[in-house]
Parts: structure tokens; C-alpha cells; sequence
């Protein structure tokens, strides 16, 4: 037997230890074994399974009962596995990784149809696609066609725009929307600037100073 | 001035006797010899060496209240003071300077780590005794990042150093109500039956 194949069947095991330890006093005990039965799932078909445990302790955290929280992990693992089949379908190349295919699953859930994310996808192919989809979904929320925020978003992209900055070209879009513009008139004036529009402004300096780490300040719960 | 009149000196040097002056030239030989005398008494002996005589003279304690006015005269007496530094110190010095006082104390944030940024949490709630957030950056634990209300507004914020990436959370007011960030631009179902709000946490902010 591969070294190799030995640590992954040693790790797995080990792996679903500690989330059921995460588990452990902060989701009601009669959802626990569902919950880890789905995290199991979820490892053996090489998905993510971090937003399935994150959305366990969620539903503790919000006194859902057992069996709020297990129907909500069993309907998060399906949309997992949409968010990997719209990568291979927009011809990434497999394995996708636990963050790809999580960022996939982000934007589904913040509505944006199913072809734009492709689109995106497939013309982001080697890059982080996290921010370009934020960019689509803000504007989108904004009540943007998808599409044209995406072509837009994907043309910034082109001009070189990369990662965070491309949360800025939607921020612009917002920005011109608020100066009177029309929805249409603002993807037209930002597209004319690119790749040069604003960066955000920076928090004022008081208020990060007062910057704390969370855990470095631990109170106990209310 | 008078010219000396030369007997008189003579009569000093003992060159010539003096009963043979008159007895005016007399009168001043008998002063000057009894000035000389005079100086000659206040003069110390001068058996003792200068180095001798002048470290007596140091060593004599000086009086408390001549002590405590040397003191004072010495503060209130301009001083030359030489300092000599390297011009490259001297620039950092002055460059470290500068900063101190063009960046006040209270705007210096913590150190932010390559991967990290600045999230900045604002809600108003007037009523509330207290304000957590809890999201997906903490385990959704409800304790542990409190909000405050400095200036008794009823808006309650929290500032705080996440590694960069989005991230779900609600409010906790009074540790039971969970309430969404109404001036949050993106909102997710939570699959509860309300609404996360989402915080993008960026790198550029530092």
C-alpha cells in the first residue's frame, strides 16, 4: 500500500474526530450524528466540509432544533455538489478545490443564476473567482442585470483588474448610480475608466486602532 | 603722581641712615615701613607649594547655603553641550520624530498579518445592554466579539482584525435576539427562516 494512500485513510478518521469534538456541546446531541454522517459524506466525495460544519454550529448557536439543523446540512451538501458540477461544466479543470467549489456555492446562494457563474467561471480559469462573483452578486442585488454586471465585471478582468480590486469596479458602478446616473449610463461610465477606478478609502484611524483579534478579548456569553 | 623723592628709597634700602632725613622724609619712611607690616601679616606663608595651597583650597568644604547657590547658579548658567551623532542616525531620528508626531497615538493600528484586514461592525440599537456579533469568522460563538456604545447613542460598534475573505454573521442583542445587519449591503438566506448578513474582509486596508 502507497505512504501517500495510508496518511489519507490515518487522517480521515482523524479529521472527522475533531469536527464532532467541534460539534460537542454546541449543536443539540440527537443532530450530531446526522451532521457527522453528512461531514463523512462529504469527505468521501472530496467536497468541502468545512460550510457544513460552520452551518451546524449556526443552527446551535440560534437554538434551531435537531432536526432544522440536520435538514439544512443535508440540503447544504446538495447545493456542494451543484456548485462542483457547474465547475466541471464550465470546463474546470478537476480535482476543484474545497474553496473553489465553496466560493461556487457562495454565489448560487446569493442568487446569481447558474449560466452567469458559469461564465464567470470560464473566464476566470486559472485565478480566484471569490471577488468577481461578489462584484456580479452586489451588483445584481442592486437590481443590475446579471449578465450585463457580469460582462462588465469580466471586461475589468481583461484590463487587468484582479482579486479585491474587482469589488471596486462594482463599488464605482454603486457610486455612479447614486450621482443621478442611470443603471445603464453607470456600467457605460465605469467601463470607459477601467481599469482606473477608485480604490475604497481606508478606515479612519481611531476606530482601527481600536482593532481586537476575536479570541484576544474572550468574554463569557451573556 | 608726586616723584619719590630718592633718599626715601635709600633709606628703605637701608643705604643710608634714617636720622640723616629730615624729619618729614622720616614721618613717610615710618608709614610705608608700617604698611609693608601690615601686608606681610595678611600674606599666608609661602613655605607651602601652589599645588599644595590650591587643593587646601579645594577641599574646604564650602558652606550648605554657598553650595545650594553654586547649584542654582549652575542650572540658571547657559551650558555647551556637545553631542556628536552619525548624519545617518541623526536622519533616522528625526524621521522617527516626524512620525510620532504627525501620527497621533490613538490612529496607530494593530499590525495586520499579510492575510489579514479590518472589518468594521456598526448596528443601532438603542435599547440593547448589550451587542455581539457571531458569524462564521467565530464558530458563530455569541460571546466573544462585544460591540460598544461609547457615547450612550444607541449605536453600538465593533472593530476587528479577520483574515481576509467573506464571512456570514448576525448581531446578538441582550445575548438571545439575533438580528441581521440592517446596513449591510449583502444579505444570505440562512436557511433558518432569516437572513446573514455577509462582511468581505480585504487586504487592502493597511
Amino acid at each position: 500500500m502507497r505512504p501517500g494512500l495510508i496518511l489519507v485513510l490515518l487522517a480521515s478518521p482523524l479529521a472527522a474526530q475533531s469536527e464532532r469534538d467541534r460539534l460537542e456541546g454546541r449543536v443539540p446531541a440527537v443532530a450530531i450524528p446526522t451532521v457527522d454522517s453528512l461531514v463523512q459524506l462529504a469527505t468521501r466525495e472530496d467536497l468541502p466540509t468545512e460550510p457544513l460544519v460552520q452551518k451546524a454550529l449556526e443552527g446551535g448557536a440560534k437554538h434551531q432544533p435537531a432536526v432544522r439543523i440536520a435538514a439544512a446540512a443535508q440540503a447544504m451538501l446538495g447545493q456542494l455538489r451543484d456548485a462542483r458540477a457547474l465547475l466541471v461544466r464550465a470546463g474546470d479543470a478537476p480535482p476543484a478545490t474545497a474553496a473553489e467549489v465553496t466560493t461556487i456555492y457562495a454565489a448560487l446562494k446569493r442568487g446569481l443564476p447558474a449560466p452567469v457563474v458559469e461564465r464567470i467561471v470560464a473566464a476566470l480559469p486559472h485565478e480566484p473567482r471569490g471577488s468577481a462573483l461578489h462584484a456580479v452578486a452586489d451588483l445584481a442585488t442592486h437590481h443590475f442585470e446579471p449578465d450585463s454586471a457580469a460582462a462588465l465585471i469580466i471586461d475589468a478582468a481583461r484590463q487587468g483588474l484582479r482579486g479585491e480590486r474587482l469589488l471596486d469596479v462594482s463599488t464605482a458602478v454603486l457610486h455612479e448610480v447614486q450621482r443621478g446616473h442611470s443603471r445603464a449610463e453607470a456600467v457605460a461610465v465605469v467601463r470607459r475608466q477601467l481599469p482606473n477606478v477608485p480604490s475604497p478609502p481606508k478606515p479612519a484611524g481611531a476606530s482601527v486602532a481600536g482593532a481586537r483579534r476575536p479570541g484576544t478579548t474572550a468574554l463569557p456569553p451573556p | 603722581m608726586n616723584p619719590i623723592d630718592p633718599r626715601i628709597h635709600q633709606a628703605l634700602d637701608g643705604d643710608i641712615a634714617r636720622e640723616s632725613l629730615p624729619p618729614e622724609l622720616r614721618r613717610v619712611v615710618d608709614r610705608l615701613e608700617s604698611a609693608a607690616a601690615l601686608l606681610a601679616a595678611a600674606v599666608p606663608p609661602q613655605s607651602a607649594g601652589l599645588e599644595t595651597r590650591v587643593m587646601a583650597a579645594v577641599r574646604r568644604p564650602a558652606p550648605s547655603g554657598e553650595r545650594v547657590r553654586r547649584l542654582l547658579r549652575w542650572f540658571a548658567t547657559p551650558q555647551a553641550v556637545t553631542f556628536r551623532i552619525r548624519p545617518a542616525w541623526s536622519l533616522a531620528l528625526a524621521a522617527a520624530i516626524v512620525l510620532l508626531t504627525l501620527v497621533p497615538a490613538d490612529e496607530r493600528g494593530p499590525a495586520l498579518g499579510e492575510h489579514e484586514g479590518i472589518a468594521q461592525f456598526v448596528g443601532r440599537f438603542p435599547d440593547a445592554h448589550s451587542v455581539h456579533v457571531a458569524g462564521s469568522f467565530n464558530d458563530w460563538r455569541t460571546g466573544t466579539i462585544p460591540l460598544e456604545d461609547r457615547d450612550h447613542d444607541g449605536v453600538w460598534r465593533a472593530t476587528v482584525v479577520l483574515p481576509t475573505g467573506a464571512y456570514e454573521y448576525m448581531f446578538v442583542v441582550d445575548g438571545e435576539r439575533w438580528v441581521p445587519d440592517h446596513w449591510a449591503d449583502r444579505l444570505v438566506e440562512d436557511d433558518f427562516g432569516r437572513e446573514n448578513s455577509i462582511v468581505i474582509v480585504r487586504a487592502t486596508w493597511r
